[in-house]
């Protein structure tokens, strides 16, 4: 199968669940939280899914979850490309003494393992999905800000850039107009990837257990089916939808990612022919 | 050679970095609303005397201005006095190196396994690279990445426990040890499906920097040379390609040894083995924050060890290598 396929698959898959995120309370009006029937109900006409251990939807469950995992998702990737880009162009554009001491203090935040302060921070602060996505979001930001900032040395020193100063562009004009565009696709790879990375970091901290019960997303959802006891008594609807939905979201960015990387890194594409 | 002023850089950075965890500990620990009376003592707290109030925090040093109960609690964390959980009312310390080794039954060999498999694979797919097989091998890497480690476990679970009912469904041993003690088949019997599936974990992880290394490793000149003067292509790849493609796994394995520790969350939580990842599931749910302030501080620790180590072996081993001078 060629690149170009994967891309399209990834990008179709994606926006069918982005579509039924914004399309939940079309799909289940009663939201994700209200009892609508009877515990553990197989699937039927009125509960394509059935129902979990307290009488929930698992439709409704599974459209609202996708709400709520998808921003997450999405926002702590977009905060951690926006901020690993902006530090990265300024860094490597001024260098000095600022890129000199920034460099260092990355040198020291790198080793503390950000999992652990994830799952630390989150218990401190009350979780919801605002902080969650922001403590993601600067903890994911760190590792870019190295990668950009390298990129943005090799087009710094550019001879387009060179001109654009000769003729007396400000330096904000520069590195909004001259090194943004050039080191953008490396930031659509970035957010791609991050977006994988983060959602699925997301789903495993909901799986572990930060949320308070109020909040469903799908990590949330398998957690529930899977301790009380889904698996056990044979209740496959209870806990596959949840688990297929994540799946089926890391991969279509896997396959967007894949072939972003393939397009813009033209000495990836020689090596893999 | 290592140089004796990049050394002491590299202590002097991996220290800051284990200080910057203890101040995040501490400060987390000093905002939390209410203290050890109000968290400990909740029934007592409206009934013991102020006079035994103002005596507990003086006691316990409540009472000294921020800058020297910080001081005093870097020199704790330094003695190995990492505070007591609200859940347990243990030494936090106790409980972790107690439940560390429990873990260690599975990483050791899991790690070991993991990356032994993983650096053959990838070095072969690397090798091949472009190929049917590579290729193949490639998707299917990206594939399993794709799928969340706890629902490889859980499937494992369903799969080998419940229904083919080759292993046991969790915990480290069974119910028979209260009248036999515990023996190492029935330990080794619980432990096979966990060390298996994060064997899995590591090696496909591995998989990825091994394959990218060799490709990096056969685009260079000296394979091209090896190839001009009519070498055989096994003896390109056992005594050029590999021994070179092998250099980055050194920074990676050490580094997988104390990452992994956390890794483990997922398989150690569904499996209910009594390791830290366990540990840490139970402390978020009990919302115990200074036993999970002490599980991070171990991990940070552990982690910033085992990059220091990389940096020093790698600069050994390749003298090209001068990390830490960028660029």
């Amino acid at each position: 199968m060629s690149r170009k396929v994967l891309l399209w698959i990834g990008i179709a898959v994606l926006c069918i669940y982005i579509g039924i995120a914004l399309a939940a309370p079309l799909i289940a009006p009663q939201g994700p939280i209200a009892i609508t029937g009877k515990p553990l109900q197989p699937p039927d006409s009125q509960h394509p899914f059935g129902t979990n251990e307290v009488g929930q939807d698992i439709l409704a469950q599974l459209v609202f979850g996708a709400r709520i995992t998808l921003l997450y998702g999405f926002c702590s990737a977009l905060l951690a490309v926006t901020i690993s880009t902006s530090i990265g162009i300024v860094l490597g554009y001024y260098g000095g003494i600022v890129d000199e001491i920034a460099c260092r203090v990355i040198d020291v935040v790198m080793p503390i393992p950000m999992f652990v302060l994830l799952i630390v921070l989150t218990t401190f602060f009350s979780p919801g999905i605002v902080q969650v996505s922001l403590l993601m979001g600067l903890m994911g930001s760190i590792y870019g800000i190295r990668i950009m900032r390298a990129q943005v040395l090799s087009v710094a020193r550019t001879s387009f850039v060179e001109g654009a100063r000769a003729i007396g562009a400000s330096d904000v004009r520069i590195m909004s107009r001259h090194i943004l565009p050039n080191v953008m696709p490396l930031v659509m790879v970035k957010f791609v990837s991050s977006s994988q990375q983060l959602l699925l970091m997301g789903v495993g901290l909901s799986f572990i257990g930060i949320w308070d019960t109020t909040t469903v997303d799908w990590g949330t959802m398998i957690q529930n089916a899977y301790s009380q006891g889904g698996l056990a008594l044979g209740l496959w609807w209870w806990i596959l939808p949840p688990g297929l939905a994540v799946i089926g979201v890391s991969l279509a960015l896997a396959m967007i990612g894949y072939s972003f990387e393939d397009k813009f890194n033209p000495r990836v594409e020689v090596n893999r022919i | 050679m290592i140089s004796g002023s990049y050394l002491l850089r590299r202590i002097c950075y991996s220290a800051a970095s284990f200080f910057v965890c203890m101040t995040i500990t501490f400060f987390l620990l000093h905002l939390m609303p209410g203290d050890y009376i109000t968290n400990y003592l909740l029934s007592l707290s409206n009934q013991i005397p102020q006079a035994a109030v103002d005596q507990f925090r003086h006691q316990f040093g409540l009472d000294l201005p921020l800058t020297e109960q910080y001081v005093l609690y870097i020199v704790n964390i330094l003695h190995g006095q990492w505070g007591y959980s609200y859940a347990y009312g243990q030494p936090v310390f106790s409980m972790i190196v107690e439940k560390l080794g429990w873990s260690l039954i599975l990483l050791v060999p899991a790690t070991i396994l993991g990356i032994l498999i993983g650096t053959i694979i990838g070095a072969w797919s690397g090798w091949r690279s472009g190929g049917k097989q590579d290729l193949a091998i490639f998707n299917v890497m990206i594939v399993i990445r794709a799928i969340p480690e706890f629902w490889w476990a859980i499937m494992a679970v369903m799969v080998f426990a419940f229904y083919l009912r080759w292993f046991p469904l969790g915990g480290y041993t069974s119910i028979s040890i209260l009248s036999t003690g515990l023996s190492i088949p029935d330990l080794m019997y619980h432990a096979i499906l966990p060390i298996s599936l994060m064997t899995f974990f590591i090696a496909t992880g591995n998989y990825y920097v091994m394959r990218n290394s060799m490709i990096a490793v056969i685009g260079e000149d000296y394979i091209t040379t090896a190839r001009a003067k009519g070498l055989d292509e096994r003896d390109i790849l056992w005594r050029h390609a590999l021994k070179n493609a092998l250099l980055p796994m050194v920074t990676i394995t050490t580094f997988q040894c104390a990452a992994i520790i956390m890794g483990n969350v997922f398989v150690e939580t569904i499996f209910s083995w009594p390791g830290i990842g366990f540990l840490t599931t139970e402390a978020l749910t009990n919302r115990d924050l200074p036993l999970l302030e002490g599980i991070f501080l171990l991990d940070s620790l552990m982690t910033i060890g085992a990059m220091l180590l990389a940096d020093i072996l790698s600069s050994m081993i390749d003298p090209r290598i001068r990390m830490g001078d960028d660029e």
